[in-house]
């Protein structure tokens, strides 16, 4: 068993290096210049994958919250996700921009492609898909190597979170993404996505919505035996809802309610598995309390 | 008087080529008089300043004239010194356009209907123009049918016509935002907040034409519409043809803020801003009160976006934010000040 899901883990590994289309618009280039390329990567998570491969360096600008490590505080700051400042990227005379499909302005990002510039675009869907594009960037940075070391490493953690939870009870879980209105997680959601791999089950999984907002009545019906209130810098948020009033409610009860670090979990990174980690854990806690209560 | 007229014609010149200093992009002082005068050296200059700075500028200039035009006229029309002309609906109008536009534009929805490969050559950032533009004009029309059908003919039922329609339109756009994702709530709302930052050279040989043509016709028409400042009685008996004057002047208003809105989002009080202080300074007639417009509402907005792309190192204020908190401060200066 163990030999098929190695066997598994590097199929996949392999595949994903054949299936980026974006690799094979750097082929032609040799490593050292495509280590030297200067980079604009306007998202705190590719800001990130980058300095995991070693290419920290060649970045020249971001957006506002690329805040990891603390040298990505130090780069010239090219806007925000509402916008970008168009004069100052093409001043900037980038080899390379890296946007993030769903999270930078599209018009800007239209006219900087009119412009001649040659943008890349970052867009993780799944947990599994880190991976894909820590090699997306180490074959963009002449760093194979070491993006797939990195990669590698990253989908073998990642599939042994996996394997420990997938055969385990299932734990009800809410998880509280926003509170007013309330705004919790489903379908292929990325938080929902982490409580699948913890072997949390979501009494709104199946909504139409990736993130849908629910009513308190709706929430508070379905007794969730665990409540994870992510918050920045893992502290409790303190416009989160004060469950304490509700002491009917299993998690509640129980004091299961958790607060993972926001910037860890909703980043698209190799780090956000450390704090999925801590929250596998804390479920698995209360799974095993549950378990004993009968 | 003359001094006056003197000081906005030099304000009028000095403001533009005063603007052009400033920008993200850190170009030197000799660079930009070298790109004025010769033309830029640097190619990557060039397309800086003759692409992005250059027509966001004089792009500035008609917008902000566009608006105060608009606004006075419709002041003059409705003898309301508070109509504006987002009051009837166009900003709302314009966003329920954004609204769907993101939503079948730019959204998992648009690739599960197929839109997307239906109009392969019609990209989301201008679909969204394109869509924000209907939206403006539906909304003027709709205020229109339901003043004139519901209500008749009387000017402040127009007014409450607008307001409807905006809450109306409002709704609607609300409700496809919170249908809809997070993410495309978030372009609309930004949009809402009104910027020069997308404006590219074709738009302003867009909006060139645009603000000429309504400009000119309405000083044609001035001493009409000052006609129609004695009432509507008198103005019968001057031989105005008050209906007819009222929906020319209607349109050049709709047609004149539904380009500009659909283009740049909501940028507020300038309308109502504008035409008060030219009316104070320069005169009421409406022929002085268009041309003072033109050139104090086009200073006006183009320092207003000098301090939008300046005052942050990093990042682009919206200009709707900075025309508002302007606005409503000036809006509560003249109240009190008419109170004493």
């Amino acid at each position: 068993m163990r030999q098929l899901n190695h066997y598994l883990l590097s199929a996949f590994f392999w595949a994903s290096l054949a299936v980026h289309p974006n690799l094979y618009a750097v082929n032609g280039d040799s490593k050292d210049s495509l280590q030297k390329q200067r980079i604009i990567a306007l998202a705190p998570h590719i800001v990130e994958s980058l300095y995991a491969i070693g290419a920290g360096e060649q970045i020249i600008g971001t957006t506002a919250f690329a805040d990891y490590p603390e040298a990505a505080k130090d780069i010239l700051q090219v806007g925000n996700y509402a916008r970008l400042q168009i004069e100052k990227i093409i001043q900037l005379q980038p080899d390379v921009i890296i946007a993030w499909k769903t999270g930078n302005p599209t018009d800007d990002l239209a006219r900087l492609e009119k412009y001649q510039l040659k943008v890349i675009y970052s867009d993780p869907q799944t947990l599994e898909d880190v991976g894909k594009e820590l090699i997306m960037l180490g074959k963009l940075t002449g760093r194979e190597a070491a993006s797939n070391s990195v990669a590698k490493r990253y989908l073998t953690r990642l599939q042994k979170i996996k394997k420990t939870y997938a055969e385990q009870h299932k734990v009800s879980v809410f998880y509280e993404l926003w509170s007013r209105p309330i705004r919790t997680v489903s379908n292929k959601a990325w938080p929902q996505q982490q409580l699948e791999l913890c072997g949390a089950s979501n009494p709104f999984k199946n909504a139409t919505d990736d993130y849908p907002t629910v009513g308190l009545e709706q929430v508070l019906v379905t007794l969730p035996q665990v409540v994870v209130q992510p918050g920045h810098t893992g502290a409790e948020s303190p416009d989160a809802l004060n469950w304490s009033q509700w002491q009917h409610i299993p998690a509640v009860k129980n004091n299961f309610i958790f607060h993972p670090n926001a910037d860890k979990v909703h980043r698209m990174t190799t780090r956000m598995l450390d704090e999925v980690v801590i929250l596998c854990e804390q479920i698995d806690t209360a799974r095993q309390f549950y378990l004993t209560q009968g | 008087m003359t001094i006056k007229w003197l000081w906005l014609g030099l304000l009028v010149v000095v403001s533009p080529i005063a603007a052009l200093f400033f920008g993200a992009a850190d170009l030197s002082t000799s660079q930009l008089i070298q790109c004025i005068t010769q033309g830029c050296q640097d190619p990557v200059n060039n397309m800086i300043f003759w692409e992005i700075r250059a027509p966001r500028v004089f792009v500035g200039f008609l917008v902000g004239a566009g608006l105060a035009v608009a606004g006075a006229t419709l002041q003059n029309i409705t003898r309301n010194g508070l109509a504006d002309p987002y009051l009837f609906g166009v900003v709302s109008g314009a966003g329920l356009g954004a609204s769907i536009a993101t939503l079948l534009f730019s959204s998992k929805l648009s690739e599960q209907l197929g839109i997307i490969a239906l109009f392969p050559n019609l990209p989301f950032s201008l679909a969204l123009p394109f869509a924000a533009f209907l939206g403006a004009l539906f909304s003027v029309f709709l205020v229109q049918i339901i003043a004139s059908k519901s209500f008749g003919s009387r000017t402040e039922h127009m007014l409450l016509a607008g307001i409807a329609v905006s809450f109306m339109l409002s709704a609607l756009s609300h409700f496809i935002l919170f249908l809809g994702e997070p993410f495309a709530a978030n372009k609309v709302i930004f949009w809402l907040m009104g910027s020069l930052a997308r404006v590219e050279v074709w738009y302003a040989w867009v909006m060139l034409p645009v603000v000429v043509i309504s400009v000119a016709i309405l000083l044609l028409y001035g001493r009409h519409i000052d006609a129609l400042l004695l009432g509507d009685e008198n103005a019968k008996t001057l031989g105005v043809q008050v209906t007819r004057l009222r929906i020319l002047s209607l349109a050049i208003c709709a047609a004149l803020t539904a380009c500009i809105v659909s283009y740049c989002g909501g940028i507020g009080f300038v309308g109502l801003m504008i035409p008060h202080i030219v009316r104070s300074w320069l005169g009421v007639t409406s022929r002085i009160v268009i041309v003072g417009c033109v050139l104090l509402g086009g200073c006006f907005m183009v320092w207003v976006d000098v301090l939008a792309r300046v005052a942050l190192a990093d990042q682009e204020i919206p200009i709707g934010i900075i025309t508002s908190a302007i606005g409503s401060v000036f809006f509560l200066l003249v109240m009190s000040q008419r109170r004493h």
